[in-house]
């Protein structure tokens, strides 16, 4: 009863964070197109050329002729009906834009996102509380990895791996840009990892599976590992900002389609309704991922599990 | 934003900037490496993509690669400046030479099944010269035009105000590609996404930022007449992806992942050479080579004693041929020895000649020097203000910029090379006239082509756009442009154009810099590749050996 | 990029020790850089174009003759000046807002960290861009775009570590004695939140140094022929096959410098934190 009402209570204001990040973005966005310096109809416009209907009809639809707070109004609830917007340079809607190029990011973060998950829980369970100079080994390892530059180790990838041993394939693969974009992601996830590792294999149950015969990594998995992802959970806007905004630098890197790609095009191009789109729509996954990662939670957390 | 007049301002500024090459002038080369193969997929990779697909509108040359395979012209263009048959079968010049009467192919079909007729031909070029296109190339390849008669369903009149003398040749280009009338009644935006023409490909899909894929046109036996053959292409599939990164596409094309590439950096050209297995098909670009242009109207270069020193007082050929490892050539006429008209006398007209260079500057009054080492005149520096947009320079253009600054020190010119934070703030500054140098390639067939670089009516205002970068007038220089309109004799043209480029070069009004070359890396698989004017590459006569 | 509390590991002191010099010399570079290398990053000789590295050119030259590592020397000013420079912005702006929340009153307090929490829920590199498009490229406008999305971290530190301290009991104590807000915020707060917030910053100039040179990447921050790491990478892409030393040695040097600087913060970060417990 009482764990059911923090489960409700914790959705509430997961659901209520939800909302103001989401309208603190639209916020972001709004003021982003009125600091931009000029007309706002031809911020919107960018470095495009359009008819003076097509004007006439910015002007209109955005509210222009009318005072700030009216045009603030207008824009939140356009982007509430789903509408970001349009883009004059790509001649398209920009979330027909966007939803052309989100695809193959979604699917580079996702490979990216598994394959950190997998390589940080195996390299924490097998190297928490060993012999110090592997966990120094791997210590160091991962420093490096949060050091290094994605673009450079993109390059030194695709380098190595594609142009010398030809492994994998120079355009089109998976393979090498997740490697890339799951570097930084890997380094940190493991160090978190083990540290709530060592600190679970330090706690009175382990030692009473362990009194029970229970063998060391069974330990290890079935046990302390629950208790050191929790923690991670806490990493969930990191990761998302870590796997998206290193995603325009892959992608270059790599020549990739995506996202990336589209938001630099749109920097340089001056064409602002895309970079607010896409900022809306990151601050919208920003949101996606951190609800289910709350259900993630409560399946994790056996303290919350064990009250309902 | 600042550079938008209240007139609508139509800006061609991919044209100016984003043009790349556009190929030799030469048709489909003779069938080699056995006979042609049926069937399997042909994948090229590009380095860049179009912003719109409609070439009725978009003046990007990868505009006119995208939508060639799908789109027939009128008449076709070879290297030896001949026109050819195509979806018209004859032509006639009226005599006064305003009017053009086109005798149509009977038979073609759209690909969503609209028959070609004269009405068609007649809606293509109204749409093209449409406001509401508002067509950044094509339109003005056709300014005189007036309007067409449909005299009945395979016979079409193109009118003109005055003669008009290189239409037929830009009516080969793909920008004058012919659409179905059906698909042309689409909003512009529509159009920008999805074209339908009567080619020898069908449009599957254009997916931004990943590439573009056709499959064969069932049933097309419309060929232009220069090719080398008729029928069906030979490939199933054509794909074109675009990989944007130089070190990337390379290896996708020595990695065996497609059949051919656009732009083989110049770096590269030994390597790929040396590869058993591929080739580097070298096609130099008609048109205007990339050049340096001085503004003669306003700033330091209006002294012509300056424009001659920093042009002679920087060794352009050495660092040309350092940079590019011979895969361009060293320019000396504005426009490149391919072009219709090319004037080999400037060749030898003028030559690198430092000594030369600082007289020159000692005589226009530049004699003092400042604590850095450059000239000064009345205690002022001699700068030259150059707006150099990166983010739209190919080629390691900014390297070679970078080296023109260092040898411009060596005579005591300052270049100052700014970066406009966008295109937008380019163009403004060019139509402006506010800069002393600017830097550009524009590719393009006809001699023509020095008429937009020279003519007086091709100087930027703040309402209309030119290419005259040098923002250069001379009366002298003006008569011969428009007397090169009024014939059709491609002698007399040439001499024409030659004069142009004799008192340009005189006059140096322009600093050639290097004659760009296409460098197609392709696998030995591939065969029958083509070229076409404006347009880079064509698919129609290729076919690749499976296996 | 990296807001998450790590408990810092023991570093070896032979590491620390070798991540103190390598900083060190980078200092040095970017302050005295004529110290450290002859010649001029900006001088062009195309005859030596591309040349590996050897005997006269360490590290090779790049497409216009130019010594790599000359040019690396150089580039430690632009580089390091970015990442320093971004984090010195996001700790004074974050500064003001996490005293502003901390002593400002409830609503003030609401306002300010749910401003925070927006920021920290748009991917960084995202939102540097978005200001990039709003102020446009250039050294200055990347420094001003890491800050924006480096400087909520600071924000969460300076409020968290000043409420600790007002509930200390000796900010009540000055507060009797008749010390005025200003001043008790000057000489007790600041003070006391300062050991924190200098740690943090020194681990985040590794993160700031990272986007910064990302952006020079991207071609969004100083322009070439200014010798900086990240835009003399991005240049060396075009030559890889021919010349990889272009490329390798600046990320190397970015790769070094970064990891070293995080080794010393981390090092600091145990000592200080050891200290404080």
């Amino acid at each position: 009863m009482t764990a059911r009402r923090t489960v409700a209570g914790r959705i509430a204001a997961r659901l209520g964070t939800s909302l103001l990040v989401l309208w603190g973005a639209v916020t972001v966005a709004f003021a982003a197109l009125h600091l931009t310096p000029g007309d706002v109809a031809d911020v919107l416009i960018g470095d495009s050329t359009v008819t003076p209907e097509v004007r006439a009809q910015i002007v209109r639809e955005y509210g222009l002729d009318r005072p700030v707070p009216v045009q603030y109004l207008t824009y939140l609830g356009r982007v509430l009906h789903g509408d970001l917007g349009r883009s004059y340079q790509l001649h398209e809607s920009v979330g027909e834009a966007i939803g052309s190029q989100i695809g193959p990011s979604i699917q580079l973060a996702l490979t990216a996102f598994a394959l950190a998950a997998t390589v940080s829980v195996t390299v924490a369970t097998l190297t928490a509380k060993r012999r110090r100079w592997v966990r120094g080994l791997f210590s160091g390892l991962e420093l490096v990895g949060v050091s290094v530059p994605s673009f450079w180790a993109g390059i030194l990838l695709l380098t190595l791996f594609s142009f010398t041993l030809g492994l994998f394939p120079v355009t089109g693969g998976l393979a090498l840009p997740a490697v890339a974009l799951a570097v930084p992601v890997i380094a940190v996830l493991t160090q978190v990892l083990r540290e709530g590792l060592e600190i679970a294999l330090d706690e009175p149950f382990v030692l009473t599976a362990r009194s029970r015969g229970m063998g060391d990594l069974a330990v290890r998995v079935r046990h302390a590992l629950r208790h050191a992802l929790l923690p991670t959970v806490t990493l969930a806007g990191w990761l998302v900002g870590v796997l998206f905004g290193g995603a325009v630098i892959v992608e270059q890197v790599f020549s990739r389609p995506g996202i990336g790609r589209l938001t630099l095009a749109a920097v340089a191009g001056k064409d602002l309704p895309v970079v607010m789109g896409v900022v809306l729509v990151s601050a919208a996954l920003y949101v996606v991922v951190n609800i289910l990662l709350d259900v993630l939670y409560v399946v994790i957390d056996p303290r919350l599990r064990s009250a309902s | 934003m600042h550079n938008r007049s209240p007139l609508g301002l139509v800006i061609p500024v991919a044209g100016l900037l984003a043009l790349s090459a556009c190929g030799g002038t030469q048709a489909a080369r003779a069938p080699q490496g056995g006979a042609p193969v049926k069937g399997g997929t042909l994948t090229f990779a590009v380095n860049t993509e179009p912003t719109c697909l409609d070439p009725h509108q978009s003046p990007q040359d990868v505009t006119g690669l995208f939508t060639r395979p799908a789109l027939d012209s009128l008449v076709a263009l070879d290297a030896k400046g001949t026109i050819h048959p195509w979806l018209a079968t004859s032509w006639k010049v009226s005599g006064d030479q305003k009017s053009y009467t086109f005798t149509l192919r009977q038979g073609v079909k759209f690909s969503d099944g609209t028959p070609f007729d004269a009405a068609a031909v007649k809606a293509n070029l109204d749409h093209i010269v449409a406001p509401a296109t508002k067509s950044q190339l094509a339109a003005s390849y056709i300014e005189p035009y007036t309007g067409s008669d449909v005299i009945d369903d395979h016979t079409v009149r193109v009118n003109f105000s005055r003669p008009y003398s290189p239409f037929l040749s830009a009516l080969a280009t793909a920008y004058f590609g012919m659409e179905s009338p059906a698909s042309l009644k689409q909003p512009q935006d529509a159009l920008c996404k999805q074209v339908v023409g009567s080619g020898p490909f069908v449009i599957d899909a254009w997916t931004p930022k990943q590439g573009i894929t056709f499959h064969r046109n069932r049933g097309y036996n419309w060929a232009p007449a220069n090719a080398a053959h008729n029928g069906e292409a030979y490939a199933d599939k054509l794909v074109i992806k675009v990989i944007t990164e130089n070190s990337v596409r390379l290896g996708a094309l020595t990695s065996g992942q497609v059949d051919a590439i656009a732009s083989v950096p110049p770096v590269n050209v030994r390597q790929v050479k040396a590869d058993p297995g591929l080739a580097v098909d070298v096609r130099q670009a008609p048109g205007g080579n990339y050049n340096y242009y001085p503004n003669t109207a306003s700033g330091v270069f209006t002294d012509r004693r300056v424009r001659q020193a920093f042009r002679d007082g920087i060794d352009f050929a050495t660092i040309v041929k350092n940079l590019y490892f011979g895969a361009y050539q060293p320019a000396s006429s504005p426009v490149s020895p391919s072009t219709t008209g090319y004037d080999k006398g400037t060749e030898t007209q003028w030559r690198y000649d430092p000594a030369e260079a600082g007289r020159l500057l000692d005589e226009a009054g530049w004699t003092g020097r400042d604590s850095e080492g450059y000239r000064t005149k009345d205690g002022r520096r001699l700068t030259v203000r150059w707006p150099f947009y990166k983010a739209a320079a190919r080629e390691n253009r900014d390297t070679l910029t970078e080296q023109v600054q260092a040898e411009a020190k060596k005579i005591g010119v300052d270049v100052d090379v700014t970066n406009p934070p966008s295109i937008g703030d380019f163009v403004t500054a060019f139509t402006k006239g506010d800069y002393d140098l600017v830097d550009f390639s524009w590719q393009r067939a006809d001699g023509d082509a020095l008429r937009n670089l020279f003519s007086s009516a091709s100087i930027s205002t703040p309402t209309r756009f030119g290419q005259n970068a040098a923002r250069y007038s001379d009366k002298e220089v003006d008569g011969w442009l428009s007397d090169a309109l009024d014939t059709t004799d491609l002698g007399r043209r040439a001499e024409l154009y030659a004069k142009v480029q004799h008192k340009v070069t005189d006059e140096a009004a322009v600093f050639p810099v290097y004659v760009f070359n296409y460098l197609l890396g392709e696998s030995k698989r591939v065969h029958g590749i083509g070229w076409e004017p404006q347009a880079y590459p064509t698919f129609y006569d290729a076919w690749v050996v499976q296996g | 990029m990296t807001a998450v509390a790590i408990r810092p590991r023991r570093i070896p002191r032979a590491g620390v020790w070798a991540a103190s010099l390598f900083v060190a010399v980078v200092a040095l570079a970017a302050l005295l850089p004529a110290v450290l290398a002859h010649g001029s990053p900006s001088d062009v000789d195309a005859v030596a174009a591309l040349r590996p590295p050897g005997a006269a050119h360490l590290l090779g030259t790049d497409a216009n003759g130019r010594d790599v590592l000359t040019r690396i020397v150089y580039g430690a000013r632009p580089s390091v000046l970015a990442g320093l420079g971004a984090t010195a912005l996001a700790v004074a702006a974050g500064t003001v807002l996490g005293l502003l929340a901390a002593l400002g009153g409830r609503v003030l307090d609401e306002v300010t960290m749910r401003l925070v929490d927006v920021l920290l829920a748009l991917p960084g590199l995202l939102l540097a861009l978005l200001v990039i498009a709003v102020v446009g490229p250039g050294t200055f406008n990347a420094i001003l775009a890491i800050a924006a999305y480096t400087l909520p971290s600071y924000a969460r530190l300076v409020r968290a570590q000043t409420l600790v301290i007002r509930r200390s009991g000796y900010v009540e104590a000055a507060t009797s004695l008749g010390l005025t807000r200003g001043r008790i915020v000057l000489r007790h707060v600041l003070p006391n939140a300062f050991a924190p917030l200098l740690v943090v910053a020194t681990i985040e100039v590794g993160t700031a140094l990272v986007a910064a040179a990302s952006l020079s990447f991207l071609g969004l921050g100083p322009r070439p022929p200014a010798p900086e790491w990240g835009a003399m990478l991005s240049q060396g892409r075009d030559y890889f096959s021919v010349a990889w030393w272009m490329a390798i040695f600046p990320g190397l040097a970015i790769t070094l410098t970064v990891l070293s600087v995080t080794v010393v913060g981390r090092h600091l970060q145990r000592r200080v934190e050891g200290r404080l417990a």
